[in-house]
């Protein structure tokens, strides 16, 4: 465990990653508390999908792609989902701390509503967020050998997704459904829709994880 | 340990037959291959290591096909130092080689034992908390022998261990491919002569992706005997008339002249006497005049 958190939490990422917050919250004006979430949950995606795209195919890109073909694949896939939720907890952890980099600021709490409540639904919406877009990147990764076709195509379906198209051919299954939300309807737990399909499609991806390995090695 | 290589072929898609109707029986102890870049070595070897699926023919290792079905049960007999090898940069040689013992399938504590045996062995104990960044080239390559031998394979492939290292690190390299070889079969790829002169009794020579020689070196070497001449010229002149001619393998500045060493099949026309053949003028001729 201890070596595949050096191998995938190497220093320059933890630092862009934590940058990628920062300058976000700078550049993204907010007026209300109930705006961060949804500024975050699709930018936040965009961080995932470049994060863990190389997570199996550094073995490639890294020269060590030969020696990596010879361990067992059950022992190789046991590495890879080790490292993506090595990642992912990361993620999380910091799309967490992330919320409150936007407090300064000084965004209103609008009467009526609980920040805490608040708090906790925008942490499910971007648990399920990181956990399906970083899975996605590395799966297309996977398919196609190398980190940058996963990122190109995972960008694509980001940009449909993450669109006023996207949200109307997909509805409450969109997994951007919490972006798109009325933050006034406070009780509308629709997007919930969209976050369940992304991570039962994670699962899905992670499943596929060992077939991926024994076809293109 | 026998490996036995029948009318191998290897053809990529863009055409480009790298590997061509290979016939080689490799056996224990440590077994050359040597050719110019792009011979088709590594090609062999990516096949031989499981990695790469030939076009045609068959390999057996003891008798076991090579086959997607029984790859497992090879891999497992199998070590590898391919050509280009970055290790974990981030992590220390110890965790590196725990890691990739782990993803072996090694039990930890016989891991642990091999580690530190190997590493006494490759002189690399003092040096097992650095990080793999801070490693000399010579250094990366023994951790890179080390990784390859914690299973305990019967059938070392290493491929090339001694490019752009310095004269002590290759003869260290070499001493301990030497010593890996008691019981075991290793086969060692190279396009320097001087690493399988000093290494092996048993090699091939491959030529764009044929193979143009397999056996014992005395013999690939005692083919050339009488076609090695040495001779001096006076001049620039005569030395480039002599190289339009004939194959030179050396030359040098002495005191009379230029001394040049030339392989011909019939004694020069010039004044010379018969050299002492080594095995870089046998692969020099075995290449440039006939297939052995």
């Amino acid at each position: 465990m201890k070596q595949d958190i050096k191998i995938c939490l190497p220093l320059y990422k933890l630092v862009y990653s934590v940058m990628f917050l920062i300058i976000l919250s700078l550049v993204r004006g907010i007026s209300t508390v109930f705006e961060i979430g949804g500024a975050l949950d699709s930018n936040i995606a965009l961080l995932a999908i470049v994060f863990c795209a190389e997570t199996y195919v550094m073995e490639k890109s890294g020269g060590r792609g030969e020696i990596f073909r010879l361990f067992p694949v059950k022992n190789r896939v046991k590495a890879v989902r080790r490292r993506l939720l090595i990642q992912n907890l990361y993620l999380y952890l910091l799309s967490y701390i992330g919320f409150f980099f936007f407090f300064w600021q000084r965004p209103q709490n609008m009467i009526g509503i609980s920040f805490w409540y608040e708090y906790g639904t925008y942490m499910l919406a971007v648990t399920g967020t990181i956990l399906f877009w970083s899975t996605l990147s590395m799966t297309i990764s996977n398919l196609f050998g190398n980190q940058w076709g996963g990122i190109a195509v995972s960008l694509i379906i980001w940009m449909v997704v993450n669109s006023m198209y996207g949200q109307d051919v997909l509805g409450k299954f969109n997994i951007f459904a919490y972006g798109f939300r009325n933050v006034m309807e406070v009780h509308d737990v629709s997007w919930l829709f969209g976050k369940l399909a992304g991570a039962l499609s994670a699962m899905l991806m992670i499943g596929l994880i060992p077939y991926i390995m024994k076809k293109r090695g | 340990m026998m490996i036995n290589i029948n009318d191998l072929t290897v053809t990529f898609k863009n055409k480009v037959t790298a590997v061509d109707h290979v016939n080689l029986s490799i056996g224990s102890g440590i077994y050359g291959l040597l050719g110019e870049n792009g011979a088709g070595k590594t090609t062999l070897m990516r096949v031989l290591v499981t990695v790469l699926k030939p076009t045609s023919g068959s390999i057996t290792m003891n008798g076991v096909l090579y086959g997607e079905q029984n790859y497992r049960r090879l891999q497992k007999k199998i070590g590898y130092l391919p050509q280009e090898l970055n290790l974990y940069p981030n992590l220390t040689v110890r965790e590196c080689l725990e890691y990739m013992g782990e993803l072996s399938g090694i039990e930890k504590r016989e891991c642990r034992k091999r580690i530190d045996f190997y590493l006494e062995k490759t002189s690399l104990a003092e040096h097992q908390h650095k990080k793999n960044r801070q490693l000399s080239g010579g250094m990366k390559r023994r951790v890179g022998l080390v990784q390859a031998l914690l299973n305990e394979p019967k059938f070392l492939i290493v491929d090339e261990p001694t490019t752009g290292l310095d004269p002590e690190e290759r003869i260290r390299i070499r001493n301990l491919l030497v010593d890996f070889s008691r019981d075991r079969t290793v086969l060692f790829s190279t396009h320097v002569v001087e690493d399988l002169a000093a290494t092996c009794n048993q090699i091939a020579i491959m030529k764009k992706g044929a193979m143009i020689y397999s056996g014992a070196v005395r013999d690939l070497v005692s083919e050339v005997r009488g076609h090695v001449w040495i001779c001096t010229v006076k001049n620039e002149a005569q030395a480039r008339e002599l190289e339009t001619k004939y194959h030179v393998s050396a030359k040098q500045y002495v005191d009379g002249g230029l001394q040049m060493k030339l392989l011909s099949e019939e004694k020069p026309e010039v004044e010379c006497a018969l050299a002492e053949a080594t095995l870089e003028d046998a692969y020099i001729y075995c290449g440039q005049f006939q297939s052995l």
